[in-house]
């Protein structure tokens, strides 16, 4: 498979000069489509890489993704087992990571971050804990399943500028906040769909101010909270027609004519409540969003699976 | 060969027809329960499968938005294999052959799982209600050309199938009746109709993958006339329609053939049904009446049916041929293998198309035949290694505990014929003929099992065990129901 486009994407990494990678996880039978795709937030597409296998630089179910600070890309493999590291440009350069139970190996990699020092953590997610790694490979620390506070299934990771790590409990509909050294703070949420709840949360980002954004994957929405985890805000998604999409309506009149005369936000009244009907009807709402990253310059990217595509938002206030 | 109690016999014959089978210890958990307790667990049992959606919807995004034929045919497959509520996914796999609809012309699996969803919800419940849902469900509305069916320029598609094919019966109504019917269910369409058939035409993914449909009634485009249909007048519209269609005695007379020839014997191909009587006059009558009785309540038919003597009598025990999916069930029901979600579903799914039934894409508006016709020499082929490659599996967890089960309280050895006794007992306490039996027991001789030290070589014994586990899984009773 080549060209533009996602196929049911579950993470996006911010790289080098800003350069995204887009990792498409596809499904069984189209595993030709398993792909990291490059572009830029202009949509000047760079090309595509990996691909399906066991071998250097492929992989079968890839779940997180990160950026070191060279600009290299980590990609998280669920069902190898390993984290994978490509170049700038998408070259191979390894892998690494066992399977197992016990501390360094791994048991279904998903979110993956760095922090400031360049070593790299990691949601074991069928372990029930995070591990603490170097870039290369070398266990440092575990922590997660060892105390009431146990997580359960947790999928995205991230880690502030002062060290905290901040969990995506999928589970346990929360999130948690441990210190560098993985000692549990606290944790913030409950399972519901009100403000501040969450249900199965798969994403989590904090940027400078101390916001915490998570995307609540259940719930199909963005829920921002302030440092102390109070609700700021949710977002059920505002996608309008990327540029690749508008080139593909421009050649494509049969489907483009008869688009412009539906309805594409029909009242939600009809779909009882559940979120992830209102998405499967209505195309501007986040569907499966399944991670949350932020730039250097305040932007916030949702990477949604269901839609094959990357909501970016910008901070105004 | 050791003789089973006739409790036993009847309940594994009911696991079978109303599920996919059952284990020795399901089989003792239900008995203890008594029968008819049983059957009113099975129809009364609300939705309550433990499936986790998030899990599935986590692992697999394309199950999730059930994007092709694939994917939806996979999270049923899966649904299958792990319900607690096993009669509410036979339901829908009877009706799913009634009403057939496929994704050759739908292409867009999210429609085709929501019209599954509804036989779920709706299978068990009155007829009127569900051909109202069908006659409702987006799917459906493609599927038989309701979209194109306009005030003025009818489109007899729908009408014609739904009085043929989903209630009536050949010869039992006009030509005319066909075009008032079909005037009726103007206007009943679906949003954005000309972008949805553009799609389901192109089987576009773009941009943004598919949309689900949802079903729309377009007032300006219904035809409100007066209309005569089966006798009556009126300016019917289709729930007039579907009313009158439910009080005819052709109606109770064709869904009680279906619901006899689904769960108790086969029956000839519905083509032929105007030409050949039932083959058992008595049992339909008695399933008409209750048809009547009960105010067309599908779900009292199938108890009425369940706790029938017709259905009881060994005499039809064993002269189904169990579709592909229903032997795929028995089998991964019975291997534990998919607990949890697991990609494995995805092939199984493939096996299930390869022995002849794709799930969501049935042959033609007919419907797959049952019976004989499921059998040709590569489907059978297919099934046999399907049922001993996954049943003789030690790997898989359900395989481990039968051989566990087979072992425990034998001391050091046990014999041939006892370990062919509790392998056809754990395994759903499955009649075989006499030859067969003394196949197994010669079998299992050959293979030294008597010989082996249970306590010492537990694992040589287990994987003799497995072995002819997997020859009775190749046994003809293991292919029927």
């Amino acid at each position: 498979m080549d060209g533009r486009g996602f196929m049911f994407p579950v993470d996006t990494a911010i790289g080098k000069n800003g350069r995204m990678h887009t990792v498409s996880r596809a499904y069984a039978p189209a595993t030709a489509q398993l792909r990291i795709t490059m572009y830029d937030i202009d949509s000047e597409y760079f090309g595509i890489y990996g691909g399906y296998g066991e071998s250097l630089g492929q992989f079968k179910w890839p779940t997180g993704m990160a950026s070191d600070q060279d600009g290299n890309i980590y990609l998280s493999d669920e069902l190898n087992n390993r984290i994978n590291v490509f170049s700038h440009e998408g070259n191979p350069i390894k892998y690494w990571g066992e399977y197992g139970t016990k501390e360094g190996e791994l048991k279904g990699p998903s979110g993956i971050a760095f922090d400031s020092s360049g070593n790299l953590f990691v949601a074991d997610h069928m372990n029930n804990r995070i591990q603490q790694f170097t870039k290369d490979g070398k266990f440092i620390l575990s922590f997660g399943n060892k105390n009431q506070d146990t997580l359960n299934m947790p999928w995205g990771v991230f880690v502030s500028d002062d060290g905290f790590v901040y969990v995506a409990d999928w589970g346990n509909d929360r999130i948690v906040k441990y210190d560098s050294n993985g000692e549990f703070i606290r944790s913030f949420g409950s399972r519901g769909s009100g403000n501040g709840q969450f249900k199965n949360p798969s994403g989590v980002a904090v940027d400078k101010d101390g916001y915490i954004y998570v995307t609540d994957w259940g719930n199909e929405r963005l829920e921002i909270l302030d440092k102390n985890g109070n609700f700021i805000e949710s977002l059920r998604g505002h996608a309008t027609i990327s540029k690749w999409a508008d080139e593909y309506f421009d050649s494509n009149y049969e489907e483009a004519e008869p688009r412009s005369r539906s309805n594409l936000e029909p009242d939600t009244v009809q779909f009882g409540g559940d979120p992830h009907e209102e998405s499967a009807h209505i195309e501007k709402l986040f569907w499966g969003p399944t991670s949350v990253k932020l730039d250097d310059d305040g932007r916030v990217y949702v990477t949604e699976s269901n839609r094959h595509r990357v909501q970016i938002y910008e901070r105004t206030g | 060969m050791e003789t089973t109690s006739t409790d036993v016999k009847l309940m594994a014959h009911l696991l079978r027809r109303a599920g996919f089978g059952a284990t020795k210890e399901q089989l003792d958990q239900y008995i203890s329960s008594g029968y008819e307790e049983t059957v009113d667990l099975l129809v009364d049992n609300e939705d309550s499968s433990r499936i986790d959606d998030a899990l599935v919807r986590r692992y697999f995004p394309d199950q999730s938005v059930t994007h092709d034929t694939s994917g939806a045919g996979s999270y049923w497959l899966y649904r299958l294999v792990s319900t607690d509520s096993p009669l509410r996914e036979k339901i829908a796999l009877f009706w799913h052959n009634v009403f057939a609809t496929g994704y050759t012309k739908v292409t867009n699996g999210k429609p085709m799982s929501d019209q599954l969803r509804m036989f779920r919800n709706h299978g068990l419940a009155k007829l009127d209600d569900l051909l109202l849902e069908l006659s409702r469900d987006p799917a459906m509305i493609i599927w038989l050309d309701n979209v194109d069916n306009h005030n003025g320029a009818i489109n007899e598609n729908y009408g014609r199938e739904l009085l043929e094919l989903f209630s009536m019966g050949v010869g039992n109504y006009s030509e005319d009746d066909i075009k008032e019917c079909s005037r009726a269910f103007t206007g009943w369409s679906i949003a954005n109709s000309d972008y949805i058939k553009q799609l389901a035409v192109r089987n576009s993914i773009m941009p943004y993958g598919k949309l689900a449909w949802r079903y729309e009634y377009k007032k300006d485009d219904h035809d409100d006339g007066e209309k005569t249909f089966l006798g009556y007048k009126g300016n019917f519209n289709g729930e007039d329609i579907i009313k009158i269609i439910c009080e005819q005695p052709a109606t109770a007379k064709f869904i009680s053939r279906h619901l006899y020839h689904f769960f108790v014997a086969d029956e000839p191909p519905v083509p032929s049904w105007p030409y050949k009587e039932p083959q058992d006059l008595a049992a339909i009558a008695i399933l008409e009446k209750t048809y009547f009785d009960s105010g067309y309540d599908i779900g009292e038919m199938i108890r009425v049916l369940f706790n029938s003597e017709f259905f009881k009598s060994e005499t039809c025990h064993y002269k189904k041929i169990k579709s592909p999916v229903e032997l795929a069930g028995n089998v991964l029901r019975t291997t534990e293998e998919f607990k949890t979600p697991n990609i494995r579903i995805s092939e199984r799914n493939s096996q299930v198309t390869f022995m002849g039934q794709q799930l969501l894409n049935p042959p033609s508006v007919e419907g797959w035949h049952q019976g004989l016709e499921w059998i040709e020499t590569g489907s059978l082929a297919e099934r046999v290694n399907f049922a001993s490659q996954y049943l003789g599996d030690i790997t898989k967890p359900g395989v481990r505990r039968i051989i566990r089960n087979v072992m425990d309280h034998e001391g050091e050895y046990i014999s041939a014929e006892a370990c062919v006794d509790k392998c056809l007992d754990q395994l759903g306490s499955i009649q075989i003929s006499q030859y067969i039996y003394n196949t197994l027991v010669e079998f299992a001789q050959e293979n030294g099992i008597p010989s082996i030290n249970l306590l010492k070589d537990k694992e040589n014994a287990a994987k003799k065990i497995s072995e002819l586990i997997s020859l009775v899984a190749s046994v003809p009773e293991f292919q029927q129901s």
